[in-house]
């Protein structure tokens, strides 16, 4: 990936992490950027190309950082802006990129924005958010956080009137029909831009316009703010990406892109509770369907695919049916359950079971779109479900098998999340040194598997062709680019599986296997036979010699 | 003259004594021909029962109707019968035997007609005794298909069959064993035509849906009962 | 297991590539072109309402049929909505056309079907009839759901008729199998049937599929195979069975058929009904659906009238098969003036003597079923008389009566089976 190439995110391997509970340098119990700027050349070795940071901005943390306080600052407990500056730097210096979070849908209410906004109906700040006296108005938007609110509407005792707020009630929702606050978010955006982040990944992009008789989500106005934000972007900026947050079925995330003057990357949701399904079905038809359903957007656009993030699984961009199975096979524990969603890790979703989780990072790394893992699961982490909210997914890394798993000095109650600690994920189990020192472990697996992936470019930017094997448990589809091709085919199945293939149209290729250059039989006119063991997956690069 | 008398009887009681010993052993080897014909009859009679008891010869009697007339005819089971019939030839074989060794011309003779005509009658007997059972079965093949067809007379066209068939076998019987043959074949030659039709609808024990079909199409006089009108399933 | 011999390449290959299955719906065909296109969609939207999460497979065993039954059935096309709707479908929905091979006729198409059911290990298996056209996707899941509840095994269909319908079923098959078995089934000849992988591994197991039996009485054998195997029975209300036939055999076929398939079935069972003393009903499962509507009348006194004609005809058979007491009555029946009277007694006691002269096989086996088919038109013929204005009540009672009267002849019946020749 070039430096200077404006397009690197389509190429790019994405590594989501939290500052808060990365590594921590200063024994206070919780990670700064000191610390993670001496974890990046771990990062590096990883093969990630694109650092994604949660936010690290002043924030009353009731909302774990994304109810914002102050835009302009990083919090205190992470270190300052010139230990933002440096680890930057560092990143930059080791070739890794580096976006970090713009929350412009809403601000804490203790951001001095509201509290001036608040104060009175005649603040000039009033209309920098949505107040209403009633509470019946916009009924037709849905209530996002179903577990913890009643309405979208907020009663602010202060300013005797009614606020919106999409998300907590301490979250209120700024009103982008002001042209003052898109020019303060454009502000925003350019104070970091300045300090030389790459790019953003804009938070709760649907849900920035409100109007009467609608769903306020994905209105046409919410465009009309994105394009200025782009255009000023573009106009001062170059190689700088914005990853939109829209959790909406891939053809309403589709208008995001634009003409491609809008976000340049946006995140596949729909795909992800997909691949959990088919994997538990053994049937391919979920990925197949929702890929297949999945409209084209504009060549310097991508998709941003995952398998899990920092919040719930969700299962908003699903059917009911598809949900109570997703619930009663994967969070059979309702504590698990969250707002539409499971709040639970990779490897405990798939039981620790090494073969399904190489099997969905396999899948993560091949099929199109550009993918993200989230921090600790390249180790295979746990979680805590009993921690609140969301937090059980968000605990802190784990290094090693010693003090606070390697990731602070502190003593161990002054943490900021507590370790996981159990016999099967916990850190002594489960850390980063140990799997280095072991040549198979899954951290090294994954290094290979990214490795691999990026020696080709048909991954990232390749079309994608689905073949139908009469055998619905095993997956196979082709990439091409150009005159390069690779054949992928996944087992779903916990047992043994034959399928065979048309590949007629191949007819004459090579079938070289990508991990260890195994050369297979050549594909001939008639059906092509492959076996494949529980949960097993293959790439074959297509040589014509 | 005295004297005379006593040499003439003295040479006719020689002369018996003579015969009697040439008759005497013939006789003792006829009588154990007659004892030991018995004694093998009696067992051939035991074996034949035995046989036809494990074929079920009286159940396929009953079924052909022959247990019935037999009954009527105050004779004993068609199995009794048979094993009767097996005891008393091979009886009459070794009497006709032992009679032949007395070496009586006349009676050679009649022995040697014998011998050529029982083998005819058993092939007579059996050609009735199949008679019988065709008979029977083709008599209620087309009485039940006459029935369910809904054909005019159904009785009266079963019993034709039946009549039909137990002629043929016993024409075919009586020519057998050569009895007034010019006469049965001339009742015969007229009742063939009568033949034909019966045979024509005992096919329909092996066809009995085609027969059917064909009788349906061809003799639609009686009318329809409505059996196919319902709805039966 | 199933034997190699069952199953073509073509059909093993497909079972390769389903794998394992919850639920296999299976339909034999043969030249039902103009019906099995709403069979095929009723079935798809079964799987896709019922049975969301379920592995699933359509198997069609085909005759060979010459008006592209299996094109239709491989084409036939299910709507889905084009957005994911509650309904949407989580899993492939696999669909086989395939010919059988074997003996002609509805045992080898069935075979095939459980042959394919047990290689795919499925939990539950329906069989549905190509020819009813009033079939619904709450058919299949009455028929699957119990099973598929690991509530029972085999699951018979109670069809919403108008007593006066199925005659056949009504008069003969129903009361003698449910006084024998010992279990009220309403429908023991039903075409539909659900039931389980263990029920479909059993009967695969048994020594009927090479015989007459299977070609033309399969249905009624798979009701005794699974009342008398020791399976978990019930029955579940379909609603109206519609049924539109390209080819409807005549009244004589259709009764030697089933008469003389009720019979042999009977017979290869005995082992089982002989020591069972009661009669039980069969636990219904799910709501009744439907209202049934009265059938075209059949003026009975035709019947009747050629019933009289008839027993004197057939005096001669008859009283080879039936008693001297039986025949007596008969015919003081026969003879006697006015509307034809014909009794329950009369009538289950004649059945029985049947049965036994086809037990016993006092003659060839055809004939005496033919021989029971005058008297099952005459029987018939004086219910109609007697219950054409009849309410749909009163005639349920009456056939319930007629039921129960099998039930108190069954001990003579169970006297007389084993000892040669009484009548």
């Amino acid at each position: 990936m070039s430096a200077l190439d404006p397009l690197w995110y389509k190429d790019a391997v994405f590594y989501q992490l939290s500052v808060k509970t990365f590594c921590d340098s200063t024994g206070d119990g919780v990670g700064d950027f000191r610390g993670l700027t001496g974890k990046l050349d771990y990062l590096r070795g990883l093969g990630v190309d694109c650092l994604w940071l949660l936010p690290t901005f002043p924030s009353p943390f009731r909302d774990d950082g994304y109810d914002i306080a102050d835009y302009y600052n990083i919090h205190p407990m992470y270190g300052t802006l010139q230990d933002f500056r440096e680890f930057l730097a560092a990143a930059h210096e080791r070739g890794l990129r580096v976006i970090t979070e713009l929350v412009v849908n809403h601000t804490s209410d203790q951001h001095a924005w509201f509290k001036e906004a608040r104060s009175s109906r005649d603040n000039p700040r009033r209309n920098w958010y949505v107040w209403s006296d009633s509470d019946d108005r916009y009924a037709g938007a849905r209530i996002i956080f179903l577990d913890t609110e009643r309405s979208n509407w907020a009663w602010d005792p202060e300013s005797k009137a009614y606020y919106w707020h999409r998300f907590f009630s301490h979250q209120p929702d700024l009103n982008y029909d002001n042209p003052a606050v898109r020019e303060e978010i454009w502000n925003v955006m350019r104070f970091w831009l300045d300090l030389g982040v790459d790019g953003f990944r804009v938070d709760a992009v649907p849900y920035l316009i409100e109007r009467e008789g609608t769903s306020c989500e994905n209105l046409p106005e919410t465009h009309d703010v994105l394009k200025f934000l782009r255009g000023r972007l573009d106009s001062h900026y170059s190689g700088k990406v914005l990853l939109a947050e829209a959790n909406q079925w891939p053809e309403d995330v589709r208008p995001y892109f634009g003409d491609g003057d809008e976000f340049q990357m946006a995140f596949h949701f729909p795909l992800m509770p997909r691949m959990f399904m088919a994997l538990r079905l053994e049937d391919r038809k979920p990925i197949v369907e929702i890929v297949e359903r999945t409209p084209a957007i504009p060549d310097s656009c991508q998709w941003g695919i995952f398998l899990r993030n920092h919040d719930e699984l969700t299962l908003e961009m699903v059917t009911e049916t598809e949900r109570d199975y997703m619930y009663e096979e994967y969070a059979r524990d309702p504590v698990a359950r969250l707002n539409l969603g499971i709040r639970r890790r990779l490897a405990p979703l798939l039981e620790s079971d090494r073969r399904r989780i190489e099997l969905m990072n396999g899948m993560l790394m091949s099929l199109p779109g550009a993918p993200i893992v989230y921090y600790g699961d390249e180790i295979g982490m746990g979680d805590n479900i009993y921690l609140g909210d969301r937090n059980g997914v968000r605990t802190p890394m784990q290094w090693n098998g010693g003090w606070n798993a390697g990731f602070s000095s502190a003593d161990p109650e002054r943490l900021v999340q507590p370790l996981i600690s159990n016999p099967l994920y916990g850190y002594q189990a489960i850390n980063v040194e140990s799997q280095e020192r072991t040549e198979h472990s899954l951290l090294n697996w994954m290094r290979r598997l990214i490795t691999v992936r990026r020696s080709s470019r048909v991954f990232s930017r390749g079309t994608t062709t689905f073949l139908q094997p009469a055998n619905h448990r095993v997956l196979a589809f082709l990439r091409s680019l150009d005159r390069e091709q690779v054949l992928v085919v996944c087992n779903l199945s916990s047992t043994a599986q034959a399928a065979e293939l048309d590949l007629r149209q191949l007819a004459g290729a090579l079938p070289i296997e990508m991990f260890g250059k195994s050369l297979f039989p050549r594909i001939g006119g008639a059906s092509y036979v492959l076996t494949l063991g529980p949960y097993d997956f293959y790439w074959f690069k297509l040589r014509r010699i | 003259m005295a004297q005379m008398i006593a040499d003439t009887l003295r040479q006719v009681g020689m002369n018996f004594v003579d015969a009697l010993r040439v008759f005497l052993p013939r006789g003792v080897i006829t009588i154990s021909i007659v004892v030991a014909g018995w004694l093998i009859a009696t067992i051939v009679r035991l074996f034949v029962r035995r046989i036809l008891r494990w074929v079920r010869f009286n159940l396929a009697c009953e079924r052909a109707g022959i247990a019935a007339l037999l009954k009527s005819a105050e004779l004993p089971p068609a199995e009794a019968l048979a094993a009767s019939t097996a005891f008393w030839l091979v009886l009459v074989g070794f009497l006709l035997s032992g009679v032949d060794v007395l070496g009586f011309a006349t009676i050679q003779g009649l022995v040697s007609a014998l011998a050529g005509f029982i083998p005819r009658l058993l092939v007579s007997i059996a050609i009735v005794v199949v008679g019988f059972f065709a008979a029977n079965l083709a008599w209620r093949a087309t009485l039940l298909a006459a029935v369910n067809a809904r054909l005019p007379s159904p009785r009266l066209l079963g019993g034709a069959v039946r009549s039909l068939i137990l002629i043929l076998a016993g024409a075919m019987a009586l020519e057998q064993v050569a009895v007034a043959r010019t006469i049965v074949l001339t009742a015969f030659a007229i009742s063939f035509g009568a033949v034909m039709l019966g045979l024509a609808i005992a096919f329909g024990i092996g066809g009995g849906g085609i027969a059917r079909r064909i009788l349906e199409h061809q003799f639609p006089e009686r009318e329809q009962s409505g059996a196919d009108d319902l709805p039966h399933l | 297991m199933a034997e190699d011999s069952l199953l073509p390449d073509e059909l093993l290959h497909h079972l390769m590539a389903v794998g394992q299955v919850d639920v296999l719906v299976g339909i034999p065909t043969l030249n039902n072109a103009g019906t099995i296109a709403d069979v095929v969609r009723a079935v798809h939207r079964a799987f896709s309402r019922y049975f969301p999460r379920d592995r699933t497979v359509l198997v069609n065993s085909d005759g060979g049929s010459t008006d592209d039954t299996p094109a239709i059935v491989r084409d036939a096309s299910v709507e889905e909505a084009d957005t994911l709707t509650v309904s949407h479908r989580l899993r492939t929905t696999h669909r086989i056309s395939t010919p059988y091979h074997g003996v002609p006729g509805k045992g080898s198409a069935l075979r095939q079907i459980l042959a394919a059911a047990d290689l795919t290990q499925a939990r539950a298996v329906a069989v549905l009839d190509p020819e009813v056209t009033s079939v619904t996707p709450e058919w299949i899941a009455a028929l699957i759901g119990p099973v598929r509840a690991d509530q029972y095994d085999f699951v018979m269909p109670i069809y919403n008729r108008h007593p006066l319908e199925a005659m056949l079923v009504t008069q003969i098959v129903r009361p003698l199998l449910g006084a024998i078995y010992g279990w009220r089934v309403r429908e023991p000849l039903a075409a539909e049937f659900g039931g389980s992988g263990r029920f479909v591994t059993w009967s695969l197991e048994q020594d009927v599929w090479g015989s007459e039996l299977a070609r033309y009485g399969i249905d009624v054998w798979i009701t005794g195979a699974a009342l008398s195997g020791g399976f978990r029975c019930c029955q579940a209300p379909l609603g109206p069975r519609v049924q539109t036939s390209t080819h409807t055999p005549g009244f004589q076929d259709v009764f030697q058929q089933v008469v003389g398939s009720a019979f042999a079935c009977v017979e290869t069972q005995a082992g089982y009904w002989v020591t069972r003393q009661t009669a039980e009903p069969l636990p219904i499962v799910g709501p009744s659906r439907g209202e049934a509507s009265r059938p075209a009348m059949v003026d009975g006194s035709r019947l009747t009238d050629a019933f009289r004609a008839d027993i004197r005809a057939l005096r001669a058979v008859l009283g080879t098969i039936l008693s001297d007491d039986t025949m007596a009555a008969l015919d003081r029946l026969s003879s006697s003036a006015g509307p034809l009277d014909f009794p329950d007694d009369l009538w289950g006691t004649i059945v029985y003597a049947f049965l036994l002269a086809y037990h016993r096989a006092v003659m060839r086996r055809d004939h005496i079923t033919q021989a029971l088919a005058p008297l099952y038109l005459g029987r018939t013929g004086a219910f109609l008389l007697r219950h054409a204005d009849a309410d749909p009540p009163a005639v349920e009672a009456a056939l319930e009566s007629l039921c129960s009267r099998f039930e108190q002849l069954k001990p003579a019946l169970v006297e007389h089976w084993n000892q040669p020749g009484q009548r």
